[in-house]
């Protein structure tokens, strides 16, 4: 026992300092091979990034924005859906404003009384959308004000919202 | 090096698929196959004669993510190239030995889609030339769709910008007298015109972000 003190006293004596961290950090080093900085900058790493970066600007592009940021910008202004859709399982809107995709922009039913709402920044200007119920059924919105044939000869119109700037209100 | 090229590689990737045109960018995948050349040559005509496309594009991807059948689609496509070159002709005709903006041409041929006569919408063309007619065109518009006399509405219009409403303010003008129509008491269009008239030109903002109907604007 005195002589595994002894050794150790010795060993402390002979090696540099370091701090429990420096040693930890340096065995994790020796076990990962390549040091952090050197494998940031790998090939598939930079793509992989690349990629990250450009589907998170095109997810702030085009998909509006949810209602817990609605800060419009000059040219911008605030729009709320709201449809009366009792027994529905979703409620979505899809028009110009999101290139008519679908999954962009969901009504929600907080109460579950079948009034569905939904708030967006949208850019100024004349949009047209329609309602999307239960994934399936294309709905015209009942409280629109301003409406407009769609011109595929079926005699269904889509609602017309207009946008105005924040910054004239 | 080899980051700076790979960097330089991936902010290149946009640049390419945007050299092919917007539309052709936003319909890549979107439209059915057998709509995608018929769709192209109205674009190219579109493109040709110097129109907007987007409303083209718009009006494409519309009907594919509503299912239209191909033929109609393009159908549809097609009503509405023929909507811009009937809009092109009449800001032409309004605003003779000017450029035609797209955005003026556009909004013409939405408010024409939405029934206003072409007559009203050279009349708010004329009204304003140094403006973008679209809240004129809306506002005629809007009065139009409430059954108001369009030449009546387009006459309220026309005193409410000589009295300094432009731009979305002419939106308030068309939704006040939509208000005083729907006062009742007997009252008619004409009498809700006339009304809005003796106010100019203070008519009522909007006070809050939505209306009644949960929506901005009007």
């Amino acid at each position: 026992m005195t002589d595994r003190l002894d050794d150790a006293i010795e060993l402390l004596k002979t090696t540099p300092a370091m701090s429990v961290e420096s040693r930890v950090m340096a065995e994790v080093r020796r076990i990962s091979g390549p040091t952090p900085r050197r494998r940031v900058f790998t090939w598939p790493r930079i793509a992989t990034v690349g990629l990250a970066l450009a589907a998170g600007l095109a997810a702030i592009l085009l998909i509006p924005r949810t209602p817990d940021r609605l800060t419009p910008g000059e040219s911008e202004g605030i729009a709320q859906f709201v449809g009366h859709f009792p027994g529905a399982r979703s409620v979505e809107v899809v028009g110009s404003f999101n290139n008519w995709s679908r999954g962009l922009l969901h009504l929600r039913d907080e109460n579950h009384d079948g009034i569905w709402h939904a708030a967006a920044v949208l850019p100024a200007g004349q949009h047209e959308y329609m309602f999307v119920v239960d994934g399936e059924r294309w709905v015209t919105d009942p409280l629109a004000e301003r409406f407009v044939d769609d011109g595929f000869g079926a005699g269904r119109e889509n609602s017309v919202l207009i946008v105005r700037p924040a910054g004239q209100r | 090096m080899k980051q700076l090229l790979l960097v330089a590689l991936v902010a290149l990737v946009p640049g390419t698929v945007c050299a092919q045109g917007p539309g052709a960018t936003k319909l890549a995948g979107r439209i059915p196959p057998e709509a995608v050349p018929a769709i192209d040559s109205l674009i190219a005509a579109a493109v040709a004669e110097s129109l907007p496309t987007e409303p083209l594009v718009q009006k494409a991807l519309e009907g594919s993510a509503k299912g239209i059948p191909a033929d109609r689609l393009v159908n549809g496509v097609r009503r509405g190239l023929v909507q811009l070159r009937e809009a092109r002709v009449l800001v032409g005709r309004a605003l003779p030995g000017q450029p035609q903006p797209e955005g003026h041409v556009a909004a013409v041929a939405a408010a024409l889609a939405r029934g206003l006569p072409p007559a009203i919408a050279e009349r708010m063309l004329t009204m304003a030339t140094d403006e973008p007619p679209a809240p004129a065109l809306h506002a005629a518009a809007d009065l139009v769709a409430h059954r108001f006399n369009p030449d009546s509405a387009a006459d309220l219009l026309v005193a409410a910008h000589a009295m300094g409403l432009h731009g979305e303010r002419l939106l308030d003008v068309a939704v006040a007298a939509d208000q005083e129509l729907q006062r009742g008491g007997g009252r008619t269009p004409a009498d809700a015109l006339a009304r809005v008239r003796a106010m100019l030109p203070n008519v009522p903002t909007p006070k809050v972000a939505v209306t009644p109907h949960g929506k901005t604007g009007s």
